[in-house]
């Protein structure tokens, strides 16, 4: 408790930034983990209620994948500002806001990539 | 108690109407029901008309039984609405108590010979010509003389 | 019967001469311009004070301070006819309104161009000017972009005291370009006096007189001048329009372009209107060193040839001869294969006169990974003594508006008035205001201005060149001499003699003349938009080298000419043909790979002058088409020596290392070296040079046919 103390004088010495929810990183870890933990919940709801074609550890998988994305962010701001999106999502597909095509948005199933080399440009079209 | 009697009398006659279980069976997965009713009558296709106003109310006392094949067609599984022609049409949407079998219809020159099945969704159907201005008229290539 | 522009024109260079237009820069007259200086009149406008010159009219001194009056007849580079008084206004202490085009100022006036009387003069003349106006906006093509319609929007009268019938005027055929709806003319005279001083054909007048003024050609005849579209621009009203733009589209549903133009080496500045990804119509931009504000009919009207006979997809020849659709992958993969399987001289290029500068050097840059420096151009150049070397050899290096200043000018084998009608009627401009002396040496022909014509033969020249013609006293005595040689005569087998013979009397008029060392004599006038941009990367002019030298492998970028044919080739030889048309490279080729036209690719070209310049995409290139560079990137891969740019912009960098002029866009590079150089060494005007695009136009199909059997065969029943 005394080196958050002491953490947090460090930071707010070296500058002072109003935080979102967290104060240090580990309440923000914290976020995180809960955050987590609720979609880690949700994921077999979601995949009846949707009836979606994929497995309960496909979503899982995916999750964890969506979580690892991010994993390099170390500013408590920014992840609570995730944390906050995530929410949002998780809220959206809890209440059915969200409908089958858009949680098979996370599969990226029907993107194909842009060409990036010279010569599939040519094929593909008129300069994409 | 006569009610009753009644009950298993109609279901035997289902059962009897279609020909025993395996015609039960058939009748049920072609048409979902297996209502047995008087045959008014049956058109050159095969498909047969059944009328039965005792036991059901308007609109569902009259249906067809589709025929097995039309037109060169199979409709064992395929049935479409339009396979009815258009003598029977009228007759089967209750336009007229008459049916053709006792009242055939006046011949006119637009009745077709040969009901046709609609063909729309499949490649026979008519797609209009585009009217549209081409944009661009692009460079057909001289046809190669003969080697 | 009154011809107006005879009379001002008779009128009119005096006033024009005196100042009045040095203001707006129209003549390049410096003298006049810096000697006037001191002695500059102070006017006002509304309460404003403003120095100009004396002379100046009262619409230029308004124009000077940005006060636009309005006008119908006025145009500024048109003699003042003073005919339309819309632009009355009102002066402090004169009693009446005075026309303002046609006014100079006086010391100390106070010009009111808002006060109640002006308003009221304004308001009076547009209601004598509706009077006569059909009520026909919905239906009339100039509808959205027509001065009559904002003007009166703007200073009319907002309810009409009118109840009489109106005069109804009969419609005139004068050619398959201009439609002409007479009853909506407003006889502003505009379309007279640009036939009359700009065109130089003396084809349309006025008849009658008052309400029965009419604006015609007096007899049934086609309106005759290959600048005759641009009559449809300054036509304020809906009177002249476009036949092949009528009721097609309106300016405000159309998407602008600012591009360049490539039918011709002047490299006119224009705007493609476009909707839909179709080209609608082709209007000229102001560019004051090139087109002023005016293009030739082939740049306005050829543009339907750009919807016709594309190529849109890759085709390959099967077994049979026949040319078959095919994919890009299998296209390129043959043409790669055929590369891999040649060497040196057994590969050869022959690019066309459409060709932009990045195609060039990619061509370039390709054929010489395969050791072959065979890359010629279907213009011919002579190319004795320094030939292509000094670029100052092949430009037009005085400048299209150079030839302004100019005083004696010498056309040899050449009609500029069909290759480069803006160049001629920069040359006429001369002509009517700067006493520009001109002689001609070639096939004579109708210039729209008087020249002695010498000769026809090279002997003549030959003759001037040694001082023995009587020409020669004349060109000695020129203060500012010309030489401008046609790349037509320069295709001739004597070409090289002529070139040698007309770099000799460059040289002799220059040394005579004592002119400074900045004024050019040497010009060349070409014919095609690629030709100086292909010299300046290297390309060797004219096909000999092919001719003597037959490759297996022949890659014709753009070449419709029929330079070369199958004949000149061995029997086995594998042609590939690269361009927008299916002309007559297309037919003879094995593999024929669809590139985009001007309006579909964002390219570099270089007029005759060296100006390099760029085209913008206005609309997509069709179906499988694609920019030409992209195109040899693409076989470049494929064939295992690849190109070292994958964007526009680095293939830029790569034309600015062989040739930096080429990237500094709209800048003349200078070239003199005119002195080393000489040590060292009729159908229609339509179709001249034959084009791809213009040979797939309907549009010019029609115009050679009025040309040759006269305006009624290319009749079309009237719609309106």
């Amino acid at each position: 408790m005394a080196s958050n103390t002491a953490a947090r004088a460090a930071v707010g010495a070296a500058k002072v930034v109003r935080p979102i929810f967290s104060r240090d990183l580990d309440e923000a870890k914290r976020r995180v983990r809960e955050l987590y933990r609720a979609w880690y919940r949700e994921v077999p709801n979601t995949v009846t209620t949707f009836q979606l074609d994929i497995t309960t550890r496909q979503g899982r998988d995916k999750v964890r994948e969506m979580f690892d994305k991010n994993k390099h962010v170390t500013d408590p701001r920014v992840i609570d500002m995730l944390v906050i999106k995530g929410k949002m999502e998780l809220q959206e597909t809890i209440h059915v806001w969200k409908q089958k095509t858009h949680i098979m948005r996370y599969f990226h199933e029907t993107e194909e990539a842009r060409p990036a080399d010279f010569l599939s440009k040519f094929y593909r079209g008129h300069d994409p | 108690m006569a009610e009753y009697a009644n009950l298993v009398r109609r279901a035997l006659g289902q059962l009897g109407g279609h020909g025993g279980v395996r015609g039960l069976l058939v009748q049920f997965f072609r048409v979902n029901d297996v209502k047995v009713g008087n045959l008014i009558g049956v058109d050159k296709y095969g498909n047969k008309y059944y009328e039965d106003k005792k036991h059901f109310f308007f609109a569902r006392h009259r249906w067809v039984i589709y025929t097995t094949e039309m037109n060169g067609k199979n409709t064992m599984w395929e049935v479409d609405g339009s396979m009815v022609p258009a003598e029977w049409h009228r007759w089967l949407h209750c336009m007229t108590d008459d049916p053709p079998t006792t009242h055939p219809p006046e011949p006119k020159k637009f009745l077709a010979d040969i009901h046709q099945i609609n063909v729309s969704g499949s490649r026979q159907q008519y797609v209009p010509c585009t009217t549209t201005r081409k944009k661009i008229h692009e460079w057909v290539p001289p046809k190669a003389e003969a080697q | 019967m009154l011809r107006l522009p005879v009379v001002s024109r008779s009128l009119f260079p005096a006033a024009l001469t005196k100042g009045g237009a040095a203001a707006t820069n129209n003549v390049r007259t410096a003298a006049t311009a810096t000697a006037a200086a001191p002695n500059l009149l102070e006017v006002f406008v509304d309460g404003n004070p403003v120095m100009v010159e004396p002379g100046t009219t009262v619409l230029q001194a308004c124009e000077k301070v940005g006060m636009q009056i309005p006008r119908f007849c006025y145009h500024e580079r048109l003699s003042v006819a003073g005919n339309c008084r819309m632009c009355l206004v009102e002066i402090e202490k004169v009693p009446k309104p005075v026309a303002a085009c046609a006014m100079p100022v006086m010391k100390g006036w106070n010009i009111l161009t808002n006060s109640d009387k002006t308003r009221k003069a304004r308001e009076g003349v547009m209601e004598f000017l509706l009077a006569n106006h059909p009520l026909d906006c919905p239906i009339c093509d100039q509808g959205g972009e027509c001065d009559l319609q904002d003007q009166s929007m703007q200073f009319g009268s907002d309810r009409s005291r009118f109840t009489e019938s109106k005069r109804a005027v009969e419609d005139k055929n004068i050619g398959p370009l201009i439609k002409t709806i007479m009853t909506r003319c407003i006889q502003c005279t505009r379309c007279v006096r640009f036939a009359s001083e700009i065109a130089g054909v003396e084809e349309l007048g006025t008849t009658g007189r008052g309400n029965d003024l009419q604006i015609g050609t007096y007899v049934e005849k086609m309106f005759m001048s290959e600048l005759s579209g641009n009559v449809i621009d300054i036509c304020p009203v809906g009177a002249l329009t476009s036949k092949p733009y009528a009721f097609t589209a309106r300016p405000w549903e159309t998407r602008k372009t600012e591009t360049i133009d490539v039918l011709d080496a002047v490299g006119s500045n224009i705007v493609v209107s476009t909707r839909g990804g179709e080209v609608m119509r082709v209007l000229p931009r102001l560019n004051e060193d090139i087109n002023e504000e005016w293009i030739s009919d082939k740049t306005r009207f050829a543009y339907d040839g750009l919807k016709r006979q594309r190529l849109t997809q890759t085709m390959v020849k099967n077994e049979s001869g026949q040319l078959v659709a095919t994919t890009w992958e299998d296209a390129l993969t043959r043409v790669a294969g055929a590369l891999q399987g040649v060497e040196g001289n057994d590969v050869a290029a022959v690019v066309g006169g459409l060709v932009d500068a990045e195609a060039l050097i990619s061509l370039k840059d390709l054929l010489n990974r395969f050791n072959s420096d065979t890359l010629c151009t279907e213009e011919a150049f002579p190319m004795a003594g320094a030939g292509s070397d000094l670029r100052s050899n092949y430009l037009l290096n005085t400048g299209i508006a150079g030839i302004e200043e100019a005083d004696l000018l010498l056309l040899v084998g050449t009609n500029p008035r069909y290759e480069a009608p803006l160049f001629n009627a920069r040359i006429r401009k001369g002509w009517l205001h700067n006493e520009l002396q001109v002689a001609l040496v070639g096939k004579e022909v109708d210039l729209s201005y008087t020249h002695d014509h010498l000769g026809e033969s090279a002997t003549v020249l030959q003759e001037i060149a040694s001082g023995t013609h009587p020409f020669s006293q004349v060109l000695a005595k020129a203060k500012r001499p010309v030489v401008v040689v046609g790349s037509s005569c320069l295709q001739r087998e004597d070409g090289a003699a002529i070139m040698a013979a007309v770099s000799t009397i460059a040289q002799n008029a220059r040394v005579s003349s004592g002119v400074e060392e900045t004024w050019k004599v040497l010009n060349v006038l070409h014919r095609v938009a690629s030709q100086v941009a292909a010299l300046d990367l290297g390309y060797k002019p004219g096909v000999e080298a092919i001719r003597k030298n037959p490759p297996k492998l022949l890659f014709l970028l753009g070449a419709d000419a029929g330079c070369i044919t199958r004949q000149d080739l061995p029997k086995d030889s594998f042609i590939i043909y690269q361009g927008h048309h299916g002309d007559v490279g297309a037919p003879m080729a094995d593999i024929i790979l669809p590139g985009a036209a001007y309006t579909e690719k964002c390219s570099t070209y270089v007029n005759t002058e060296g100006r390099a310049q760029q085209t913008k995409v206005a609309v997509t290139a069709p179906g499988m088409a694609r920019e030409d560079w992209r195109i040899i990137r693409a076989i470049s891969e494929l064939a295992g020596v690849t190109l070292p740019y994958d964007t526009l912009d680095e293939v830029r960098d790569r034309l600015a290392e062989v040739s930096p002029n080429l990237v500094r866009y709209d800048d003349v590079e200078e070239a003199n070296y005119f002195k080393q150089a000489n040590e060292l060494s009729k159908v229609s005007c339509y179709l001249t040079p034959a084009y791809p695009i213009s040979r797939a136009s309907q549009t010019m199909a029609k115009c050679v046919k009025a040309v040759t059997e006269g305006a009624q065969a290319v009749d079309e029943p009237a719609i309106c």
